[in-house]
């Protein structure tokens, strides 16, 4: 499952990030990387980007689109 | 900026929002902007530093950096950072680095020590916002994060007294040392951060307030449908307080200079000296001063979404309609940083990482109304629409505010379709949320401060200059050029019909009639081309002059009473609006497009944003004013 499809509020951690790898590079370091647990909190209208906080203690806006290319599993 | 200089460099390095900016100012006594959105620095900042035992620093405050590996756009403000942290560590000088580490996100800040480490240099962390983790009830121990990494460390808390001394001993005694950076960089940054900040306390009323406050309000100002409305509302707030709350003050001011006006003519009487100081100076650059309240009202309101942390929730809420016009999240910051000035918000779009939303933003900013055209809008909404209600004038003030950022969208659309790389995907959004935090008062009061001294400064410089030259121009006759004043003109108004500003003007009325302009606006557009403050100052010099033989009329009087050389009025509410129009797109402003000039390493874009914004502007104005006519409005 990918991160733009799971509900708010649900508890999961990042299993995989599909990326080229400079993208990929930079979003590890700005706090979202394999491993890390991730909250969505919500989510802008008309398919606009996520709110969301990580485990480290960072919120961050993210695109969708971007979410699409984050698998994740739920945590119980 | 040169990175080659001799002594000991202390380079200030942290991600964005990390509070380094805060602490170059606690160390140098200095006024870098401090803001609650990641991407405040874009330049680097540097001040001498004197550590204990006469060591004299030099203190680099560099734009906030996520990674110092991977490929990053060296035009960025974190390519920046990267690449004067190359320069320096290659250049033989003895560099130290000082880490800033936002305590409460201790892991992620670790993640970037990792790197720090990497590079071989001796290396401080600063663990900042002790205070925010002791009100969550933690403890934090800067040994728990020597142990764990390798490398020295101090706690700190925002506004603690003797912060500067902490920290200038913790650097004095590692350049003593001498010693290269001891970090290994295999350490686990979650087990770092875990040993270093332990759970002490339950956490404290305030914390549980202050995550609770955060979390309260973004459920109302992001909520899908409330957040866009409030979003919309709290700029069609800020622009209309502009006007309303700071249009009282601005009409006092010029009251105040029109009875200066009154001292100088009953002191010095008629000539040309009373002339220059009355119409010259205090018609031309007092005109423009008067409208102080609405620049400093400006730059409070920006400062305030900015410190409060609202700055990054609009480019949350806005993201996805910039990007239907080719822009993105990111491009808010600078787009909304252009409605005070242009040249700052050209540097900001460093912020964006990818280069041709960069550009696309850059070459649209021009359009966002800067506090330069206030005085314009103003003057003329308060001349032409003087009868109608405060509610009618604050809203063709907004109105106007909201054209500019329509016509950067349209723009940026117009734009992107021309591109041949117009199908290429820019880079999405990946934007930090900082909290909420309430702006403190005596920021709040520096801010306007300073917003105050550069306004007064520029007003007494530049434009003050510009007006003297203007009303030299309005004074000095063209050779063998006679225009047809009215017959029982004074000599002195005679006079500046005959001079070579207005001689200029009339030659190029052919070209701005369609637009309902005479020459007295033609010399004012003319002059607005360095600094559209000019316009006003121009039109305060030519009404000023008029003037001489009537009773000290107000200049929005006037404006209203000018008549042209048949005796009809020479402007209608439609000159106005034509005029409004022109303002609205032309970029008249040469510091603009000297900045373009520096981040587009060229002629190439700033002569495209004149040529377009001209060219636009033209249009518009015909268009509203010839229109206008055919509905019978004129």
């Amino acid at each position: 499952m990918t991160l733009d499809r799971i509900a708010d509020h649900t508890l999961c951690r990042v299993s995989a990030i599909r990326l080229a790898a400079a993208p990929l590079e930079w979003l590890r370091a700005v706090g979202i990387f394999e491993g890390e647990r991730i909250e969505i909190l919500r989510r802008a209208a008309f398919g606009g980007p996520l709110h969301l906080r990580t485990g480290s203690g960072g919120e961050f806006a993210l695109d969708r689109s971007l979410a699409a290319s984050i698998e994740i599993q739920p945590e119980a | 900026m040169s990175a080659n200089k001799p002594g000991v460099t202390v380079l200030l390095i942290g991600r964005p929002n990390s509070g380094k900016s805060s602490l170059f100012n606690a160390l140098t006594g200095g006024d870098a902007k401090v803001g609650n959105f990641p991407g405040v620095t874009v330049d680097v900042l540097e001040s001498a530093l004197m550590l204990p035992g006469g060591v004299e620093a030099r203190l680099v405050d560099l734009p906030g950096v996520y990674a110092l590996a991977g490929s990053t756009d060296a035009h960025t403000d974190e390519g920046q950072a990267i690449a004067f942290l190359e320069r320096a560590a290659t250049s033989g000088q003895r560099v130290v680095i000082a880490q800033v580490v936002d305590a409460t996100q201790l892991a992620l800040g670790l993640r970037l020590t990792r790197q720090i480490a990497a590079r071989r240099l001796p290396t401080l962390i600063i663990l900042t916002q002790r205070d925010a983790l002791h009100a969550r009830g933690f403890t934090l121990s800067p040994e728990a994060v020597e142990a764990g990494v390798g490398f020295a460390a101090v706690g700190v808390s925002a506004g603690q007294p003797g912060v500067r001394d902490v920290i200038t001993t913790a650097l004095a005694a590692l350049i003593a040392r001498g010693d290269q950076a001891t970090a290994g960089v295999d350490f686990d940054e979650r087990a770092v951060a875990a040993a270093a900040v332990t759970e002490a306390v339950a956490p404290g009323p305030r914390a549980r307030t202050q995550r609770a406050l955060t979390d309260r309000v973004d459920r109302f100002l992001l909520h899908p449908v409330l957040g866009p409305a409030a979003f919309i509302a709290i700029m069609t707030a800020l622009f209309a307080a502009v006007f309303l709350i700071a249009d009282p003050a601005s009409t006092a001011i010029d009251l105040a200079i029109g009875k200066l006006g009154d001292l100088v003519t009953r002191v010095l009487g008629e000539g040309l000296v009373a002339s220059l100081l009355k119409d010259g100076v205090l018609g031309g650059a007092g005109t423009v001063l008067a409208f102080l309240p609405q620049i400093v009202t400006l730059t409070v309101a920006l400062e305030l979404i900015d410190a409060s942390g609202y700055l990054a929730r609009g480019a949350f809420l806005i993201d996805r309609a910039l990007q239907a016009v080719g822009l993105g999240g990111r491009s808010f910051i600078p787009l909304l940083t252009a409605h005070a000035c242009a040249v700052p918000a050209i540097a900001a779009t460093r912020i964006i990482r990818d280069p041709r939303q960069r550009l696309r933003t850059m070459l649209v900013l021009p359009l966002m109304t800067c506090s330069a055209r206030i005085p314009t809008y103003s003057l003329l909404i308060g001349t032409f629409f003087a009868g109608r209600s405060a509610m009618f004038r604050g809203g063709t003030f907004v109105l106007l505010y909201f054209a500019g950022i329509a016509l950067g969208g349209l723009a940026s659309l117009v734009i992107g379709r021309a591109s041949p790389k117009r199908n290429a995907r820019s880079l999405p959004l990946v934007l930090e949320m900082p909290p909420y935090r309430r702006p403190r008062a005596r920021v709040m009061a520096r801010v306007a401060w300073r917003g105050t001294t550069r306004f007064v400064r520029e007003v007494g410089t530049g434009i003050l200059i510009a007006s003297v030259v203007l009303w030299a121009l309005l004074t000095v006759p063209a050779p063998g050029r006679h225009a047809a004043a009215a017959a029982d003109a004074p000599a002195r108004v005679v006079a500046m019909h005959d001079s070579v500003a207005a001689w200029v003007g009339r030659e190029i009325e052919p070209v701005t009639r369609p637009m309902g302009f005479d020459w007295r606006i033609n010399v004012g557009l003319i002059g607005s081309f360095g600094a559209r403050e000019l316009m006003v100052s121009t039109l305060g010099i030519i009404f000023g002059i008029e003037d001489a033989a009537e009773d000290n009329d107000s200049l929005k009087q006037r404006i209203r009473e000018a008549k042209a050389s048949d005796g009809s009025a020479a402007y209608s509410g439609l000159t106005a609006a034509a005029l409004m129009a022109f303002f609205v797109i032309a970029c008249q402003c040469t510091s603009t497009v000297a900045a373009l000039k520096r981040e587009t390493r060229g002629w190439k874009w700033p002569l495209f944003v004149l040529g377009y914004t001209y060219g636009l502007a033209y249009l518009a104005a015909v268009l509203v004013y010839q229109g206008g006519r055919a509905l019978g409005w004129g």
